[in-house]
């Protein structure tokens, strides 16, 4: 299994040009900050010390320059981060987004869509962002460090010493005082998110408070919820606020040894003016990069979790393996279960002639959503086999497999996009005809701007059995040889159900359909019903003669 | 532009994740336009409600400025203080003389980290309490909207409020404003330490004032349209991400990964375009800040020099004043950074503030209570703002205890009525006389302990079991909480739960099935106990098995109540003593299933379907 550390170095190496340059041109945008209180030094010692009026103007130019240097450098240094940083995140995206659309399947099994989707946004930007924290973090940091370890060591070594071995010795003794801080107010900060949860939820759910008149108790749990997130997030900016307060002191205290010993050196005579100046500016300015470097360690610990996690998504393995074939064409349509055990499945026959209109019902509702799997390849039968026109499904290219057999589950998510869009998403000519079938288009009718009214997310702005309808369409549009639709219209109406049973019989008149439903409205349409209770058939016939003759059937289609 | 609230401290660059906050806050702003957007506070009111949130806390405030004062102004003392070492040396004094200003160095170290806690302290306590006061107030006017109101909206705008926009100013309160105080504390400080060591220190520092400021006017201009393009942006690669990844079945039972793959393609890289143009602008913004701190520290050195070849001042000073203007850099970017993410907030206010303000509409407060559970309208119209009616004319009288199926295609306006006699709708002309009082005299409490609505809208509350119950009633015992599950059925998986009831259901948490999200509704409405009951096709979206389950569990909930039930299923019809069929918004037949099974009327005909292979 390839692990998160391996994806993180594949990633960062994939921009490996881009951060070579903005690596180069931090660490000189760095060296020209640290540069500056280095040349505040120079000047007030060398000309204004001096008086020398020409020494001004060399080194007020020296000033400008570096300005001009580390400006520049900073610009294009930023720029190809930001390119590197986007281009990986973008990679990872669609790495994520290709392994879950794989015809093979098996990705978002054990994982929710908003799980998936932070995966891809989140951790892949966190990954990405390492293409700013190894310029910025590492590479700038070490060259101001470095500048000014120079610098600092010309100027005077006792001092030097004192500013490069106190630095860091400062930032990561704050750290060290820090780290618990930082730890429980992470744990308190976490408790003030839960607080917008709650408001979110009653806000989401306020059709349902209105109807059993639960205002006021769920004002009042909010209420309280966002009393105690107060009091949390209070505990949490002391805990902070002490926390910076020592950092702050701590670099205060420095400071003013730094000071102390520089000042006595230079009474000593073995530092100029220019250099304590210097020295103070470059020991303040030191704590940044230092600083820095602390935090790099977190990002990388970070970005690595974050790979970790898009490599998991990855690597799952597949539902279902491959298969090399393809469908003999055309497909004549003709479906097979033999002993096929499976799930609640417990060695099913069914035989499913070319063009038939088949109904299956089954008594237990998993059954039935396990054989709308199966003939679609979304899962292979743990034994036994399914055919299509007399070839294994497990030897056909699940994709092209999907060509001929089409099998549209009971929750088939709608897309954004305009209605139109949505149900010719897979149509090869005109959807109207489809439209009118499923009864979408008098959903259309109900809408503001009829089959070009955007539909909201994931069909967010249909009812129930609208949507419903909308699936239907979509499904009879893409005119499968081989069609199966599960429970297609639980939350349509009787009135509409009755008239879409009807019109899909006609539609579909010579096409391999089968109706996985418990509907008597859409049974009742059917040429032959099914029977499966306890994981095998039971019966098999008209849905009336099935009505009449067997009690369990009658129990699961009619009460 | 929190990515990037300052050049030289590079690190806050990359570690801010402040954007996956705004890219989750684009997609619910961008979906389905609504009709009529809740209201936004004009400034006055967004200023009049923050004076209001003020009041009470005016002490507070004041200590929170004044420890923030104090804290920068002591802060200032360390470069002249620095300054003053110089010119020791300068002097050539002897080390004696430098205890003091040590020893001063040391205790302005300090009192400086004490005061800065103190001002923290003071400041988020101020800034958090208003926030909670503000966010409460929200939730309370919200859960106290009409709901006609909600919808007209589209309850996207009010999720975005209530999550994105309290967390932003949450976040600016809790880490903007008091960066942004103290930033502007300390450049105006700095500015005036820069007058105190020489007037002409200060004049030459505010030459670079106007490049700032232009340069600030110059990106806010840019800046601002850009965000905005990027956060919707980045809410349409979430929004084609989740589309794609939540229906990956669906996308691959139907072939469309091609196109789905280039749709997110598409829409990631047209994000990440409009962030690379917006690092470009930064760096331009940043560029120009540069050529500001140049001017202004080679102005202040070349005053220096001519300053202390005049002896006007020491060398000390000009040191001090060097490094007052170097220490400035970091603050005037932070400060000016700041600058678009307050704009934002101030605009999440302004959204927050317009929900608060919405005038509260009348409630009935007659006292008056409904005996007995009986329903009865007459001439009852209805139109949804200005559309076509949907309800003509509707007359009904349904007896105390008498359950009446609603059967009709949709569009007829069965929820319509539904939620009309719920209270939930204000009908359009007609009445509703609940218990013989017209439902607009029911103060609330009353019109809810007398009439429920379960729809087929399901929502688990996030929380425990018991609490999601207890919604329903706060004072029910553990005893009665299982009384009702058990009724409804769902005894045996609510035991059957790790942690029984108190188990964490709802998003994020244990996940209930349809079915039994549907069961723990049912419940509920045991717990309120109200004599008049509504089920809008609440046993519809379980799917075919699970909606017997529920009809079971509604027949135990309906038990001695008053129902009226949009039907799903014909089954349920026929189970009720009356049955009014609605078509076109007209009762177009109405009887018992007996009477109206035969014939050759609509309900017959909808019968026929069902059972003419049966019999």
């Amino acid at each position: 299994m390839a692990s998160g550390s391996e994806l993180l170095r594949e990633n960062v190496a994939g921009q490996r040009k881009l951060l070579a340059a903005s690596s180069t041109l931090a660490a000189v945008h760095q060296g020209g900050e640290a540069l500056v209180p280095v040349l505040i030094g120079v000047i007030i010692d060398s000309a204004i010390a001096s008086g020398s009026a020409s020494a001004l103007l060399v080194w007020v130019l020296v000033l400008a320059a570096d300005f001009a240097v580390l400006s520049i450098a900073y610009r294009f240094s930023a720029r190809f981060a930001e390119r590197a940083n986007q281009r990986a995140a973008h990679e990872l995206r669609m790495r994520v987004t290709e392994r879950v659309l794989d015809p093979r399947g098996g990705a978002e099994s054990a994982r929710l869509p908003g799980e998936l989707v932070n995966i891809a946004t989140g951790d892949a930007r966190r990954v990405g962002k390492l293409q700013f924290a190894i310029p910025y973090g590492l590479c700038a940091s070490l060259a101001g460090v470095l500048v000014s370890a120079i610098a600092l060591l010309r100027l005077s070594i006792p001092l030097g010493l004192t500013v490069l071995l106190g630095a860091p010795l400062i930032v990561f003794g704050a750290q060290l005082i820090g780290k618990p801080l930082e730890r429980r107010s992470d744990a308190e900060q976490d408790e003030a998110a839960f607080a917008s949860g709650v408001a979110a939820d009653l806000v989401s759910g306020l059709r349902v408070l209105k109807g059993i008149g639960a205002e006021r108790p769920a004002n009042a749990r909010y209420h309280a919820r966002s009393r105690s997130s107060l009091t949390a997030t209070l505990r949490a900016a002391r805990a902070q606020a002490w926390h910076d307060a020592t950092i702050l002191i701590l670099t205060g205290l420095f400071i003013a040894a730094v000071a102390l010993v520089g000042v006595l050196l230079a009474m000593h005579g073995s530092l100029g003016i220019g250099g304590l100046v210097a020295a103070i500016g470059l020991a303040q300015y030191l704590l940044g990069p230092f600083q820095a470097f602390g935090r790099l360690n977190g990002l990388l610990a970070q970005a690595r979790a974050s790979a970790g996690r898009i490599a998991a998504v990855l690597d799952t393995p597949h539902a279902v393996p491959g298969g090399e074939r393809a469908p003999a064409e055309p497909v004549r349509g003709a479906l097979s279960l033999r002993a096929v055990r499976c799930g609640r499945l417990s060695g099913v026959d069914i035989e499913v002639p070319a063009g038939a209109l088949l109904g299956i019902v089954c008594r237990e509702p998993d059954a039935a959503a396990t054989l709308a799997e199966l003939s679609g390849r979304a899962r292979d039968p743990e034994s036994g086999q399914v055919y299509l026109d007399g070839v294994p499904l497990t030897e056909l290219d699940p994709a092209l497999l999907r060509t001929g057999v089409l099998s549209a589950a009971h929750n088939a998510e709608l897309f954004s996009g305009t209605l139109a869009e949505n149900v010719s998403a897979a149509a090869g000519g005109v959807i109207e005809p489809a439209l009118r079938a499923a009864g979408a288009e008098e959903v259309a009718t109900t809408l503001a701007q009829g089959t070009a009214t955007r539909i909201a997310e994931r069909g967010g702005s249909l009812s129930g059995g609208q949507r419903q309808r909308v699936a239907l369409a979509r499904a009879l549009a893409a005119e499968p040889p081989v069609l199966i639709v599960h429970d297609p219209t639980t939350a349509v109406d009787t009135v509409t159900e009755a008239q879409i049973a009807r019109s899909l019989r006609e539609y579909r008149e010579g096409r391999t359909t089968i109706l996985l439903t418990t509907s008597p409205a859409l049974l009742a349409e059917t040429e032959s019903v099914v029977f499966l209770a306890d994981g095998t058939v039971t019966a098999h016939g008209s849905h009336a003669q099935l009505v009449h003759e067997n009690a369990d059937y009658r129990t699961a289609v009619l009460s | 532009m929190s990515e990037f609230t300052s050049e030289s401290s590079t690190q806050s660059e990359f570690t801010s994740e402040s954007s996956t906050q705004s890219e989750l806050s684009s997609v619910s702003s961008t979906q389905s336009e609504p009709v009529e957007r809740l209201p936004v506070a004009t400034g006055k009111q967004t200023a009049g409600a923050l004076r209001e949130l003020l009041r009470g806390n005016r002490l507070l405030a004041a200590a929170a400025l004044g420890a923030l004062l104090v804290s920068t102004a002591i802060g200032l003392a360390v470069a002249p203080l620095l300054g003053s070492l110089v010119d020791l040396v300068a002097a050539h004094r002897a080390p004696s003389a430098l205890v003091l200003p040590i020893a001063a160095l040391a205790v302005v170290a300090v009192a400086r980290g004490l005061t800065s806690a103190l001002g923290a302290i003071l400041t988020s306590r101020l800034g958090e309490t208003m926030l909670a006061r503000l966010r409460e107030r929200f939730v309370a006017r919200t859960l106290d909207l009409p709901l006609e109101t909600v919808e007209r909206a589209g309850s996207g705008d009010l999720t975005a409020r209530v999550t994105n926009d309290v967390a932003l100013v949450g976040e600016t309160v809790r880490e903007g404003l008091p960066q942004l105080a103290q930033a502007v504390l300390t450049i105006v400080l700095t500015f005036g330490g820069l007058g105190a060591l020489d007037w002409r220190f200060l004049l030459v520092a505010l030459i670079a004032v106007p490049l700032q400021l232009h340069t600030l006017r110059w990106y806010l201009r840019h800046a601002v349209p850009l965000y905005a393009r990027q956060r919707v942006a980045s809410g349409d690669t979430q929004q084609s991400l989740l589309d794609t990844v939540g229906g990956a079945s669906t996308v691959r039972a139907f072939g469309l990964s091609r196109g789905h793959t280039e749709k997110v393609a598409g829409a990631s890289w047209s994000a990440a375009e409009l962030m690379l143009r917006g690092m470009r602008l930064v760096t331009r913004f940043y560029g120009r800040l540069n050529l500001a701190e140049f001017i202004g520290l080679g102005a202040i050195l070349v005053m220096g020099f001519f300053l202390v070849r005049a002896d006007a001042v020491t060398i000390g000073a000009t040191t001090a004043a060097a490094l007052y203007f170097h220490s400035l850099f970091n603050p005037i970017n932070v400060a000016l950074a700041l600058v678009d993410d307050a704009q934002a907030a101030a605009a999440s206010l302004a959204r927050l503030v317009g929900v608060v303000d919405i005038p509260e509409t009348g409630h009935g407060e007659s006292g008056r209570r409904p005996g007995g559970g009986t329903v009865k309208t007459s001439a009852l119209h209805h139109s949804y703002a200005g559309g076509p009616p949907v309800l003509h004319d509707v007359h009904l009288d349904i007896a105390e205890g008498e359950r009446v199926a609603i059967v009709g295609a949709s569009g007829a306006g069965k929820t319509t009525l539904a939620t009309i006699i719920a209270g939930v709708h204000t009908p359009a002309g007609g009445s509703v006389l609940l218990g013989g009082v017209p439902l607009e005299e029911l103060s609330p409490e009353r019109l809810r302990t007398s009439v429920a609505l379960i729809s087929q809208e399901v929502h688990v509350f996030s929380g425990t079991l018991a609490e999601d119950l207890r919604l329903a009633k706060p004072s029910a015992t553990d005893a009665e909480l299982r009384a009702a599950l058990d009724r409804v059925g769902a005894a045996d998986w609510a035991q059957a739960l790790e942690h029984g009831l108190d188990t964490v259901v709802g998003d994020g948490a244990h996940r209930l099935t349809t079915t039994q999200a549907q069961q723990l509704a049912l419940a509920r409405l045991l717990l309120v106990d109200p004599p008049i009951v509504i089920l809008d096709e609440a046993t519809a979206e379980a799917g075919s098995a699970g909606s017997r389950v529920l009809e079971r569990a509604a027949e135990a909930a309906l038990h001695g109540r008053t129902a009226l039930i949009v039907a799903h299923r014909l089954t349920q019809a026929a189970a009720a003593d009356r049955i009014i069929v609605l078509d076109a918004g007209r009762v177009v037949q109405t009887g018992s299933h007996a009477e109206l099974s035969t014939g050759d009327g609509p309900y017959a005909k909808l019968w026929a379907a069902w059972s003419d292979n049966r019999n």
